[in-house]
C-alpha cells in the first residue's frame, strides 16, 4: 500500500476516486448533524443552549489530536522510509491541525465564560492543548525555516515525532489531574455518558468533521504536489 | 573517553577566548530579574512570593542564549564532518557540547543566583531547595536546547525558531522546577525527583535526537 502510493500520480488517481464519496458523506453528516445539534436536540438542563458549543468544540479537539498523530506518523514514515508523500502529507496536515487546535481553544473559551465564569483557566487540559498548538506552530516554522524548502522537511518530521509525547498528555490530562475541564464523555470505559439525543448529532458532527479534514488535506496535498511539479518543470526548462 | 574530554576542553578553550560573552549573558539574566520589581512594584511581600518564579523565568530565557550559534562554527569549518567520521560520533559530540555549554552558560548563572535571591527578599532557608532545583533544571534545559539547536541549524532567524521549538518542550521542567524550588518539604521533594526523572530521560534521548538532526543537516546541505 505504502509502496504503491509512493508514486504521486497513483496517489492523485486514488484520491480522485475517493474524493466525491467522502464529500457526499461529509456534507450529509455536517448538514444533518448541524440541524440536529442546533435545532432538534434538547438544551441541557443546567447549561441551557450553550451546550450546543459541544458540536463544534469536541470535533475540533478530536481533529487537533488526530491531526497531530497523523503528523507524527508522517514524520515516522518520512524519517524511516523516506516516503515521498509523507513530507507532502505532513506539510498539508500541519496548518489544518493548527487551525483546529486554535478553534478548540476559542470555542472552549466561549464555552468557559458562561459556564465557569472565566475565558481561560490554567488547568491541565487547557494548558496541554495550548502547548499542542505551539507544537503545531513549531513544526510549521521549522518546515519553512530554511532557504531551500525541502531542507526543513526532515528536521520538522523529527520534531513532529518528539511532540507526539504531548498527545496522551492532552487526552488523559482530565484523568491524571483534577481539572476544571470535565472528564471524557465519549471514549471512556463504560461507554459514552451522553444521552442519545445529544450523542447522535455529536457523532454525526465527528464523522463530518473528519471527512472535512480529509478533504482539505487531500486538496492541500494535490496543490503541494502540483507546486513541486511546476518547480521541477521550471528547472528542466531552465527558466 | 579521551576524544570526549578533548571536545569539551576545546569548547571551553573557545569559550575562554570569548569570555566576555559570559559577562553579557550574566548581564541579560540580571537585567531580566531587575526589571520584574520595576514592573510589579517594590513591595517586599509580593517579591517574596514571586521571586522564585521570576528567577525561573529569567533562567529559562537566558538558557536560550547562545544556542543559535552552538553548532554553526563547527558546521561551517568542517569540524562536524570530522566528528561524524571519528571515534567520538555525533551522539557523544552532542553530549560534550551540552556539558561545555552548561559549564559556560548555566554555571555562572547559578553562582550569581544567591545574590539575586537576596535582592528579591527570598528567605535564605529556601535557598538550598532553589539552588538544587535550578542545578537539575538548567541541565535539563541545556539538553532541550541542544535538540533545538541541532534541529534549527542552518535555518533563517534560528534564534527565534529555537525559542518556539524549545519553550513548549520546557514547560514540564518549568512547572516542576518552580514547584521544587518553592517547596517547604526540604531539598529532596517529590517535585525534585520528577525533575530528576526528566533530566534522566533527556540525558538518554536528547543526544540521540540531536545527533539525528545534525546528520540530517549534514547530508541535506551537501546536495
Amino acid at each position: 500500500m505504502f509502496d504503491y502510493l509512493a508514486n504521486p500520480s497513483r496517489f492523485i488517481r486514488l484520491s480522485n476516486r475517493l474524493f466525491m464519496p467522502i464529500c457526499i458523506i461529509t456534507v450529509i453528516c455536517l448538514a444533518y448533524g448541524l440541524y440536529l445539534g442546533l435545532f432538534s436536540s434538547p438544551a441541557d438542563y443546567q447549561q441551557g443552549d450553550t451546550v450546543r458549543i459541544i458540536y463544534i468544540h469536541v470535533p475540533a479537539a478530536w481533529l487537533a489530536l488526530f491531526g497531530y498523530v497523523g503528523l507524527g506518523l508522517c514524520g515516522l514514515f518520512y524519517i524511516v522510509w523516506r516516503h515521498p508523500l509523507a513530507d507532502i502529507a505532513a506539510r498539508a496536515i500541519a496548518p489544518v491541525g493548527a487551525v483546529f487546535a486554535f478553534l478548540t481553544l476559542i470555542t472552549g473559551a466561549l464555552w468557559g465564560k458562561p459556564m465557569w465564569g472565566a475565558w481561560w483557566v490554567w488547568d491541565a487540559r487547557l494548558t496541554s492543548m495550548l502547548i499542542l498548538f505551539f507544537f503545531y506552530l513549531g513544526v510549521i516554522a521549522l518546515a519553512n525555516g530554511f532557504d531551500r524548502p525541502e531542507r526543513g522537511s526532515r528536521p520538522a518530521a523529527l520534531l513532529a515525532m518528539v511532540g507526539v509525547i504531548n498527545v496522551p498528555i492532552v487526552k488523559f490530562s482530565v484523568d491524571w489531574w483534577n481539572t476544571l475541564h470535565q472528564p471524557a464523555s465519549l471514549l471512556r470505559s463504560g461507554g459514552p455518558a451522553i444521552d442519545s439525543s445529544m450523542l447522535t448529532p455529536l457523532i454525526l458532527m465527528l464523522i463530518g468533521a473528519h471527512g472535512y479534514f480529509i478533504i482539505v488535506v487531500i486538496l492541500r496535498m494535490r496543490a503541494l504536489l502540483a507546486e513541486r511539479r511546476l518547480a521541477a518543470m521550471r528547472l528542466r526548462s531552465g527558466a | 573517553m579521551r576524544p570526549f574530554i578533548a571536545q569539551i576542553s576545546r569548547d571551553l578553550d573557545i569559550a575562554w577566548q570569548n569570555r566576555q560573552d559570559v559577562v553579557v549573558m550574566l548581564g541579560f539574566f540580571i537585567i531580566i530579574i531587575a526589571l520584574f520589581p520595576l514592573a510589579i512594584g517594590p513591595k517586599s511581600a509580593m517579591l517574596q512570593s514571586l521571586g522564585i518564579p521570576m528567577i525561573w523565568i529569567a533562567a529559562l530565557l537566558s538558557s536560550l542564549n547562545g544556542f543559535d550559534r552552538l553548532f554553526a562554527q563547527d558546521v561551517r569549518d568542517g569540524w562536524l564532518d570530522q566528528i561524524s567520521l571519528s571515534a567520538l560520533g555525533l551522539g557523544w559530540y552532542a553530549v560534550a557540547k551540552a556539558v561545555s555549554h552548561w559549564l559556560t552558560a548555566s554555571l555562572p548563572l547559578l553562582l550569581i543566583t544567591p545574590i539575586l535571591a537576596l535582592m528579591l527578599n527570598i528567605a535564605t532557608t529556601k535557598l538550598p531547595a532553589l539552588m538544587t532545583a535550578l542545578l537539575v533544571g538548567t541541565m535539563a534545559l541545556t539538553l532541550l536546547g541542544i535538540i533545538g539547536a541541532a534541529l534549527a541549524e542552518g535555518a533563517r532567524r534560528s534564534s527565534a525558531l529555537i525559542a518556539i521549538l524549545v519553550l513548549p518542550l520546557a514547560v514540564p521542567v518549568l512547572i516542576f522546577g518552580a514547584l521544587a524550588a518553592a517547596t517547604d518539604d526540604g531539598i529532596i521533594s517529590p517535585h525534585l525527583m520528577l525533575l530528576g526523572a526528566m533530566l534522566a530521560l533527556l540525558l538518554a534521548m536528547a543526544p540521540l535526537v540531536a545527533a539525528t538532526a545534525l546528520k540530517i543537516g549534514e547530508t541535506e546541505s551537501g546536495i
